[in-house]
């Protein structure tokens, strides 16, 4: 046994074991609270939910080399102006019915999920849905009787996932949201729907 | 920060990052296999794995635009060195840990007690 | 091992032969061989929707059969950890385990609810938007799917495992492995706890969630297997526990020190902030490190040992596992996971190729492995090597569950390829674009690809079955006895 060095012994591997864990967990800690921080509903990244009262676009910036998410003039999601409570709650709905419907096993959502269905993080910018005056109640309608829509070559369909119309509008404020994440320029090269006035 | 992959570049991208894996490797393969072995003569092979691991490198660096930042080309050239020593490195644990290989047979394993 | 009076016993299936733990190791183990062909089936039927939409639509979505496909993968992987860690209960600890009556019982509860689980995701389906949905349905989050009712029974069935486990060791002996094992269990079902809460913010949301996924799956699944691994070796092999736990701390330092911060390659585009780009970047460099220290180790001990073992289709599934921890984890994972190309990548086939070949190589080998080595000793410590009658099944179902994997994976890998490309590149992911790309020729073809390959690895489980049924059921030689291993 005296012929091992420090360097190949047991124990040297065992703390070092130790103290490689604990500190690649510690560094994990502080950077998960930084992150916690910019990521907060409401901080510069992801904007507070009152957002949906507002134009969202998807504009390259130069500077950042990518599309970045554009809060643009005041345009009231389905033209009703709601408070910051108001927004959260209808969001919050929104989110609970994406998880409820299981959307996330055919679609992704910030490029997370499964991939028979379309990405849907920018999908409120979406030109499938023709102009921006029709796109909202487009968006409401797809969502309640999506399975009469055959909108691709392949007979893909979206089953009827029994929404109702409150929970379709809460999704499309949802959707809406999410289209305003500062996501890194992901989806890479997106091409919104037209917003001028 | 990061400078996209040009749609041309894609399968070069996707090529050279598998033979850095593949190369990287190979090159410990051989390596070891020289050294085990004692057959000096493939040692060689070993390095000239380890050039195309280099070249692997430099490829996707040069289409992911890695050496558009100070970072990612320290990355880059940390990244050579480690690969070229990581196989001697643990060589040199392998020969240490089984020191003591035939040394004592009373401390082999504790499952003739089970 | 083999005492004198079992000789009659050769080859047959006699609980007798195994220890307490054991005996409720093999139940676990045929719980999760069930899930797998589970997993098989209902990726086969999500398969055929790719290539035929109004297959069972409208009556067992895409969605329901995906989501089946994959949380039937990760419970019955975990039924495989859990029994091969009971499994080696005794032998590393050197007393009958803790509580085993208790560990019994939770068995049954647990696959009990795993059941009720997946007979709601098949008749129910989905819920009305609200919060009672996500207690009692689905809750709607990839992997970890299972309505807030089953993730707390499954915290406690796991709290009684972990009782049975640390009590045991404690009560016993604690070897490298058996700590190893504990803190990492420790661990395991910690991260469990960061996916149980609700947030209307999406990007909280997925940060927490990939926690719970990548540092299970990347993290503390790989040092499982390594415990797992290095059990496996004393076994097979008869490798000195001196240097293969020495080696597991190795192991141990190389993965987590890769793998706790190569979360950051996740944290690119979900709202979290750019200097993931750094970290989920470096670590990535670094994430092969420990493939090639598993690479240089492993010819250093061929070399050593010639590879003489006691249990040969055991042997053959840790070899496999080693190549497809490389490939699926290593040549794959790094191929797509820098952020420059990544941009383009993520959440297209791509993924679901690594995804396939990854769980495959580095976990479904090695719980593999542990059926053979439970059957081995079920059947009275009976011969697994060179000569064993019947061996083609074994070898046959090896083959035909690599090429079908194989064969899906490349079919994957050619359809993400062009799908990158056409839907990400070119048309900039709208839903036209990802319905142009879904309809391009190459991505057509790979789907069919992947249900003829599919249907090849379908039929090699059916062959692991049969085998395992079988497998040393006529051999009347006793195993090679670990004493003759080390004059090999």
């Amino acid at each position: 046994m005296s012929d091992i060095q420090w360097w190949s012994s047991e124990s040297f591997w065992r703390k070092t074991a130790i103290w490689v864990t604990a500190g690649s967990f510690v560094v994990l800690i502080f950077l998960t609270l930084h992150s916690m921080s910019e990521i907060w509903a409401g901080s510069k990244r992801v904007p507070a939910y009152s957002v949906i009262n507002h134009r969202i676009d998807y504009v390259f910036d130069e500077k950042r080399n990518f599309q970045v998410p554009v809060i643009g003039v005041e345009e009231p999601l389905f033209g009703k102006k709601l408070t910051e409570e108001e927004a959260e709650a209808l969001v919050s709905r929104g989110k609970l019915t994406v998880q409820a419907k299981n959307c996330m096993n055919c679609h992704t959502l910030l490029g997370n999920g499964a991939y028979y269905a379309p990405d849907l993080t920018k999908s409120w910018l979406d030109p499938w849905w023709g102009s921006k005056e029709v796109r909202e109640q487009q968006m409401v309608e797809f969502l309640m009787s999506p399975q009469d829509r055959v909108h691709n070559g392949l007979g893909r369909r979206m089953p009827n996932l029994g929404i109702t119309e409150e929970e379709a509008r809460a999704t499309v404020a949802f959707l809406k949201w999410m289209a305003s994440i500062d996501t890194n320029g992901f989806p890479y090269n997106f091409k919104p729907i037209k917003q001028e006035n | 920060m990061i400078e996209p992959v040009a749609l041309k570049d894609f399968f070069l991208t996707f090529f050279s990052a598998a033979m850095v894996i593949m190369a990287g490797a190979l090159y410990a393969l051989l390596f070891a296999y020289s050294r085990v072995r004692a057959r000096p003569r493939l040692m060689p092979l070993a390095y000239a794995a380890y050039i195309c691991l280099v070249a692997s490198v430099l490829v996707l660096a040069t289409v992911a635009n890695l050496f558009a930042t100070g970072f990612w080309t320290i990355i880059v050239a940390l990244m050579l060195v480690g690969y070229l020593l990581a196989p001697h490195a643990i060589w040199h644990l392998c020969v240490g840990t089984h020191a003591h290989e035939h040394a004592d047979e009373e401390s082999r394993s504790f499952r003739q007690q089970s | 091992m083999a005492a004198p009076g079992t000789v009659a016993k050769l080859g047959k299936l006699d609980l007798a032969n195994l220890n307490g733990g054991q005996k409720l190791a093999v139940k676990y183990f045929t719980v999760a061989l069930i899930l797998f062909g589970a997993q098989i089936l209902f990726g086969l039927l999500a398969g055929i929707q790719y290539l035929k939409p109004d297959f069972l639509f409208g009556v067992m979505d895409f969605s329901v059969n995906r989501m089946v496909h994959i949380n039937a993968m990760v419970v019955w992987l975990l039924f495989g950890f859990i029994g091969s860690v009971y499994w080696l209960l005794e032998d590393e600890a050197g007393i009958p385990v803790v509580g085993l009556g208790l560990g019994n019982v939770i068995f049954w509860i647990f696959t009990l609810a795993v059941a009720v689980v997946v007979v709601v995701y098949l008749l129910i389906q989905v819920g009305p938007g609200n919060h009672s949905t996500r207690w009692l349905i689905i809750e709607g989050r990839e992997y970890i799917e299972a309505p807030r009712w089953a993730d707390i029974g499954i915290v406690v069935c796991v709290l009684a495992f972990f009782y049975n486990v640390a009590a045991t060791f404690t009560k016993g002996r604690y070897t490298g492995v058996g700590g190893v094992l504990v803190l990492d269990l420790i661990a395991l079902f910690g991260l469990y706890l960061a996916g149980m809460f609700y947030t209307p913010n999406i990007s909280i949301d997925q940060y927490w969630w990939w926690w719970v996924i990548h540092l299970w799956v990347e993290a503390t699944w790989e040092v499982l297997v390594g415990c797992l691994m290095a059990y496996g070796l004393m076994q097979t092999l008869g490798v000195r526990r001196k240097i293969v736990e020495t080696w597991l701390y190795i192991e141990v330092a190389l993965m987590f020190g890769s793998g706790i911060l190569g979360l950051g390659h996740h944290y690119f585009w979900i709202g979290t902030p750019e200097y993931w780009f750094t970290i989920g970047g470096f670590f990535s460099a670094l994430e092969p490190i420990p493939l090639v220290a598993m690479v240089v180790h492993s010819v250093f001990d061929a070399g050593a040992h010639k590879m003489k073992n006691t249990n040969h289709p055991a042997l053959g599934w840790i070899i496999v596992h080693a190549f497809g921890n490389f490939f699926g984890a290593g040549v794959w994972g790094f191929m797509h996971t820098l952020p420059q190309i990544n941009l383009y990548t993520h959440g297209t086939q791509w993924t679901a190729s690594h995804g396939h070949l990854a769980f495959f190589g580095a976990y479904v080998t090695i719980v593999i492995a542990f059926f053979y080595l439970g059957l081995q000793k079920w059947r009275g410590n009976v011969w697994m090597s060179g000569g064993l009658i019947g061996a083609w099944k074994w070898k046959w179902a090896m083959v035909l569950l690599n090429v079908g994997m194989i064969g899906m994976v490349m079919a994957m890998l050619i359809s993400g390829y062009e799908q990158s490309q056409i839907e990400r590149a070119i048309e900039g992911s709208t839903w036209s674009g990802y319905f142009i790309a879904q309809s391009h020729p190459w991505f057509v073809q790979g789907n069919w690809w992947r249900q003829v390959f599919g249907c090849v690895f379908a039929t090699g489980f059916v062959l692991l079955v049969w085998d395992l049924l079988t497998i040393g059921r006529d051999e009347k030689r006793p195993a090679i006895a670990h004493g003759e291993l080390a004059t090999a």
